[in-house]
Order: C-alpha cells, then structure tokens, then sequence
C-alpha cells in the first residue's frame, strides 16, 4: 500500500484528502459511517488495503488522512476512531479512553501499535500546529500598552521557540511516516524512529504548552475559546502515545541501548535513518 | 505549516561513500594524524585538508572544468557530516568549501573562478569570512569599512574583528562599503577577494576565551584591491551576502559541536551503563535525529536551487540549543561513568568553554529567532 500521495505537498492532492474526510466526516455525524466507508475513501485517495486480515493499512491511511487535515485543524481525531471501524466503542468513550479500552491492555499486534504510535504522533503535531496558529493570530489582535502583542519581542521569540519545536516534532514524524510508507509497519527501524518521534513529541508538548497559554494570558484558560481543545487534546494524546510506548524513558532508554550496542551514538542514529536498514 | 521539511532519505550509493569516509578516518587516526578535538571552527589542519582534497571531497559539488567533483550537494554532505562525527581537523578548509567556493560560482567572474576554485579544492588555498566589524555584529548592514574606486582598483580602508584564521589563511571575502547606503540601509555594499598576505592588509590575533589563537582583528590601510577582485556588482553586496544563509546555517556543524563529549562519553559508560546514561543517550539520539532530518530536508531544498533561509535559521536555533544542551546533561553524568578517559575529560573542558561562541557565530539566537518570527508573520 502507499499513502505516497498525502505526503507529496501537491495541494489539489491535499485538498482531495480533505474533501475526502469531510464527506467521511459528514457520514459519520448522520450515523452511516462504516468500516467500508473508510476503505472506500482510502482507495479513492489511492491506497490499497494492505494483506486481509492485517489493519494496519486502515490505521495507516487514516493517519496520512489526519495530516492532510491538520491544516484545516479540523476534528482531527475522528479518523483514528473510523480506522477502527467500530462505531459503537467510539461512540460509547471519550477518545483517548476509548484506545485504551478497546485495546486493552495496548494494541494487540506489533503492527497496530506502530500504526497507532504513529496516529498519535501526526495527531499531536496537527494540535501543536492549531494551538500555535492560534497564538500567532491571537498576538496579531490582541492589543496592549498600545500594541498589538506580536510587536513585543519577547512575544515573538516565545512563539518562535515554539515554531521550532512544532518543526522538529512533524518532521521527525513525517520520517517515520515516510519509513511505514515505504517499508511497510513492520519495518525493524521503524520502532526506533517512533521512539525518536514520541520524545521528540513530548518535549513539543511541554514547549508548545508553556508557550501558547503564556502567550494568550486569561482568556486562553477559559473553556469558551479554543485553545483548551488543543491542549487538551495535546496532554491526552501525549500520555497515551507514552503510555503505549513503556514510559519516555523507556523510549529513550531503548534508543540509548541501540547508541550503547553501536558503541557510536552517531552510527547508531545514522544506522536508523538509512532506508532498509535492519539495526 | 509555515515551514517547510520535506523529507529526504540517503540513496544506497551515499552510504557507500559513507563507508568510504569511515574507512579513511579510521586509518588516519590509527596512523595518529590527528587527535579528536575543537571543532569545525578551530580545528586547523593544511595538510589533512589536503589529503582530503587528494581523495576529491572538497569542491564536491563544483564543475569538473573548476577541478571539482560534480557531485550532489547530499554526497558532500555525508563527507562534512562523518568528518564533523569524527572530530577531524576541518577547519581549515571549511569556509572556502561551504560557501567562497560557491560564492564564487555563482556571482564570481570566469577569470575569479579559474583562478580560486581549483586550489580550493585541492584544499591549498583557505579563506576567511571578513563580514563583523567593532561596530557592526548582528546589524550586518551597518558595515563601514569603506572601498574607494581608484585607479585599476579599489583601496581598502577599515577594520574587521572576529576574523576566523585571517592569520593563517590566504583570502578573506571582505564586505565593504562602496556607496552611500541612502534611503535603503542594504544598498551601497560589495565583496572584495582580499589578499590577508598583503603588506596593507594586518591580521593581528585575538586571543579567545579557551587562550587560542583563532580570530582576529584584520585592518585595511588603503589596501590596493585590483578590480578584478570585486566580486559580483558594486551594490550587490547584500543579496550575495544573504545568499549565503542558507549554506551557513543549515549544516550539521549547527548540531554536533558537543558529539565528541558525547560519544567519550558513551565509551566510558559501555561496559556498565546506568539507566540513567541509557537514558541521556536515547535523548540525545532522539533530538539528533529530528535535527538530521530538517537539516537533509534543507539540503535537497538547496540541491534543487530553492532557498529555504527560513528553515535554516531554524536549524541552528535549535541545533545550538541542543548541542549547548549536551554539555549539560553529560557533565552531570560524570559519576555514572566508571572511568572517565582523556578523551571525555577534554571534550568537557573544550566544549565547555568553547560553547558561548556557538549561540553567536553564524547568526545569534536573537537575531535567529527574529527571522523565524518575521517567518511566522509577526514582524
Ligand atoms: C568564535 C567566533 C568566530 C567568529 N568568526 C567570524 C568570522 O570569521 N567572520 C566574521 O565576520 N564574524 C565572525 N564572528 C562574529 C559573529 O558573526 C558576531 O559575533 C555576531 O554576528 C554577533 O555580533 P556581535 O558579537 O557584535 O554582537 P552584537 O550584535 O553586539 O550582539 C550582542 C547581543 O545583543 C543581541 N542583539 C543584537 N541585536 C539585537 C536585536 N535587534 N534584538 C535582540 N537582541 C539583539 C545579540 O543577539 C547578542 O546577544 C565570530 C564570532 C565568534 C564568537
């Protein structure tokens, strides 16, 4: 399968996905969506179905789906739910309850658990990406001392760091993305990239975090304006990202062993960045 | 998004050429050529430059009528960054390789290019970057030292400070004032090939912070530059200037200043690593790699002829946060490491006091995190 086309930047190929997610979306609001449904979707933005019986293809897509969305920052966490295809359970819980719960104790095979590393990782980077196009529009309006916030250098610098980490967070995450893409979910280096991805993901959180409410003072704090949503959003889906993966530091601690093993921590870092590498 | 990484993997034939560079570093430290230390900036060594121009990985990417290699701008990046990964002696070369060289391939004239280029890649002659002056740093534009039309020429008169290896080195592309700046800060400002062996060119040492002799102060007492040393057109300064960003900013020596410390780390720690250096290592890793994928996404971008100057102030930002970041984390690690090898004891001390000049060469962190706002829209 290849979601090659949701990673080339061509925005009438974007907005297709878009589109696509929409009518999903819409489907989804009025009761009719199905599992078919997803996969119908998916073919017309053309993906195929990995191996019958094997999932991970849906949670694939469903993921590229979600970062051709997250520049509308729209309800982004419905594709994951519809990459399911069970209705009834997403329904029934919140979302990040819901992964927990139906997957109890954790994804069940080696690929759902990368698919669903993945999710997470593209659906935080979608968030950070809202919370801080949020600040940097709400620094634009906002005025005091009879300046528009944005004009404050500390301000802009806040929001720059901010941005950089936004940066590091998609990027590395578009690698994994473009490593399941090409080499499959079961890839051997695809674990160490995800490690990479969720703490590089979670250091964002914390920044973005700092940096977004600081920026909107008060009004950020309010359940009325939307910034909440992203952070809540952020928060939940970080500790689940975490939580799926044993901990940060047992993120961490499994990419510093493949360092120790290399007994370089650049080749081992060069070693999983080399497409069909097996570290 | 406002920025843009799009992702770029290593071919198989990179890794090959990988290799190669291993193998080579390998046998010129177990020959004891050199030893790890310093960095791309201060690590200075003609006559590895040269060995390295002999095997033809300096001017990689220029034409072969330049006595370069015509190779992508990737292949020469796995050179400088398994160089860099190394500690070897780079510094010698490394500006002429990084960005006179392609200075001049773009805005040099035919004459300049056959003239510099081939020894440049032969890593026998070396430049320098004449741009700060006392009172012009982060406000580039503000330079004065001055170039007069005379006579078959221009006469130099000025002072630039910061100077790297303008002591040691044979040329210094020098930014000086050719014209009133008027209205528009940025016009009225050329560059100059500049002789640094020159009787009318003084390069004095400033003696740094760690007590070497690196930069230094370069002063122009009407010094006679012929006119074919101008490069590209008087008032074309700036935007030549600024095209150098992106090579200057965005390269892996904006990330691995501090690698050395931590790979002696690593070496002491193997036989019985703690969780906790098994934990600094994973960080490290995790970051490196973030910053390895923005940095190659920025090299294909470049390789393409786009310039993505926005993307790369952000590299560096972060680069030097997190390299600076290193220092920090495997200092406090010292006593989870059972010996502590010279190795590691001098990357500490050498990086330690080394490290302020890293979040100041090559673009502040204020003036980097001002163009990564004016990229966000809010300036
Ligand atoms: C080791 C080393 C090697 C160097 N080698 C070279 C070389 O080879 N060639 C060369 O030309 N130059 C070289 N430089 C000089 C370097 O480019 C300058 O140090 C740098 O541009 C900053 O200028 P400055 O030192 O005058 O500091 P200043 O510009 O005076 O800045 C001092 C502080 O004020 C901050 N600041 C300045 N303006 C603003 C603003 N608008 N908003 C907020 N903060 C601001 C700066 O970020 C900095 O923190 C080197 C520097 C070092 C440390």
């Amino acid at each position: 399968m290849s979601i090659a086309p949701v990673l080339a930047t061509d925005p009438l190929v974007e907005e297709a996905a878009s589109r696509a997610f929409s009518d999903l979306a819409e489907k989804w609001f009025a009761g009719k969506v199905t599992r078919e449904n997803l996969l119908t979707a998916v073919e017309q933005l053309g993906f195929a179905e990995a191996a019958p019986g094997d999932d991970s293809g849906a949670w694939l897509a469903a993921a590229a789906i979600i970062r051709a969305q997250a520049r509308a920052a729209a309800p982004i966490d419905m594709a994951l739910l519809l990459a399911t295809g069970d209705r009834a359970a997403a329904i029934a819980h919140d979302p990040s309850e819901y992964f927990c719960a139906a997957t109890s104790p954790m994804p069940a095979s080696a690929s759902a658990h990368a698919a669903l590393s993945l999710g997470r990782c593209l659906q935080i980077g979608a968030a950070l990406g809202a919370a801080l196009e949020l600040s940097i529009r709400y620094a634009q309006d906002r005025k005091q001392f009879g300046r528009a916030l944005a004009q404050f250098q500390a301000i802009q610098h806040s929001l720059a760091l901010a941005a950089e980490e936004v940066a590091a967070c998609t990027t590395i995450t578009d690698l994994a993305l473009a490593c399941a893409e090409r080499e499959g979910i079961g890839s051997p280096r695809l674990p160490a990239l995800l490690d990479a991805a969720a703490l590089v993901a979670g250091h964002a959180v914390n920044v973005v975090y700092d940096m977004t409410h600081q920026v909107h003072g008060a009004i950020g704090f309010t359940q009325e304006y939307a910034l909440h949503r992203h952070s809540l959003d952020l928060l939940r889906w970080r500790d689940h990202l975490h939580l799926a993966r044993g901990g940060d530091i047992g993120c961490a601690e499994r990419l510093g062993d493949a360092a120790l093993a290399a007994g370089s921590a650049w080749r081992a870092v060069t070693a999983n960045m080399t497409p069909g590498a097996t570290p | 998004m406002r920025f843009h990484f799009p992702i770029f993997e290593f071919p198989p034939e990179a890794e090959a050429l990988r290799a190669e560079v291993r193998a080579f570093v390998t046998e010129e430290l177990a020959a004891g050529r050199w030893k790890k230390g310093g960095d791309f900036a201060s690590n200075y060594d003609p006559a590895f430059s040269q060995r390295i121009g002999a095997r033809g990985w300096l001017g990689m990417t220029w034409p072969k009528r330049y006595c370069g290699h015509e190779r992508t701008m990737l292949d020469r990046l796995v050179v400088t960054e398994e160089l860099l990964a190394a500690s070897a002696p780079v510094a010698a070369h490394w500006i002429g390789d990084r960005q006179s060289g392609p200075l001049l391939l773009r805005y040099g004239s035919e004459a300049q290019r056959t003239e510099f280029l081939p020894p440049l890649a032969r890593g026998e002659i070396f430049f320098s970057i004449g741009m700060s002056e006392p009172d012009s740093g982060s406000d580039l534009a503000s330079v004065r030292t001055r170039a007069t039309k005379v006579d078959g020429g221009w006469t130099l008169s000025g002072r630039k400070v910061w100077t790297t290896f303008a002591h040691r080195n044979h040329y210094a592309i020098v930014l000086a004032r050719t014209g009133d700046a008027g209205a528009q800060r940025h016009a009225g400002l050329a560059q100059f090939i500049v002789d640094l062996k020159s009787p009318q060119v003084n390069a004095r040492p400033i003696v740094n912070m760690a007590g070497q002799k690196e930069f230094n102060e370069v002063v122009f007492d009407d010094a006679f530059v012929p006119d074919d040393r101008l490069v590209g057109e008087p008032g074309g300064g700036w935007t030549q200037v600024t095209s150098e960003l992106a090579f200057e900013r965005s390269g892996p020596e904006r990330y691995l200043s501090s690698i050395r410390l931590v790979e002696a780390a690593l070496a002491c720690a193997r036989e019985k690593p703690t969780p906790r250096v098994r934990e600094a290592l994973g960080r490290m890793s995790a970051k490196l790699m973030a910053l390895r994928t923005m940095s190659l996404a920025v090299a294909a971008q470049l390789q393409n002829g786009e310039a993505p100057n926005l993307e790369a102030s952000l590299i560096k930002d972060l680069g030097n946060a997190f390299e600076r970041e290193q220092i920090a984390v495997f200092r406090a690690l010292a006593s989870d490491l059972p010996k502590h090898s010279d190795d590691y004891l001098s990357a500490l001390a050498q990086t330690t006091v080394y490290s302020p000049s890293w979040t100041l060469r090559g673009g502040t962190r204020e003036v980097l995190r001002g163009i990564v706002a004016r990229g966000l829209g809010l300036r």
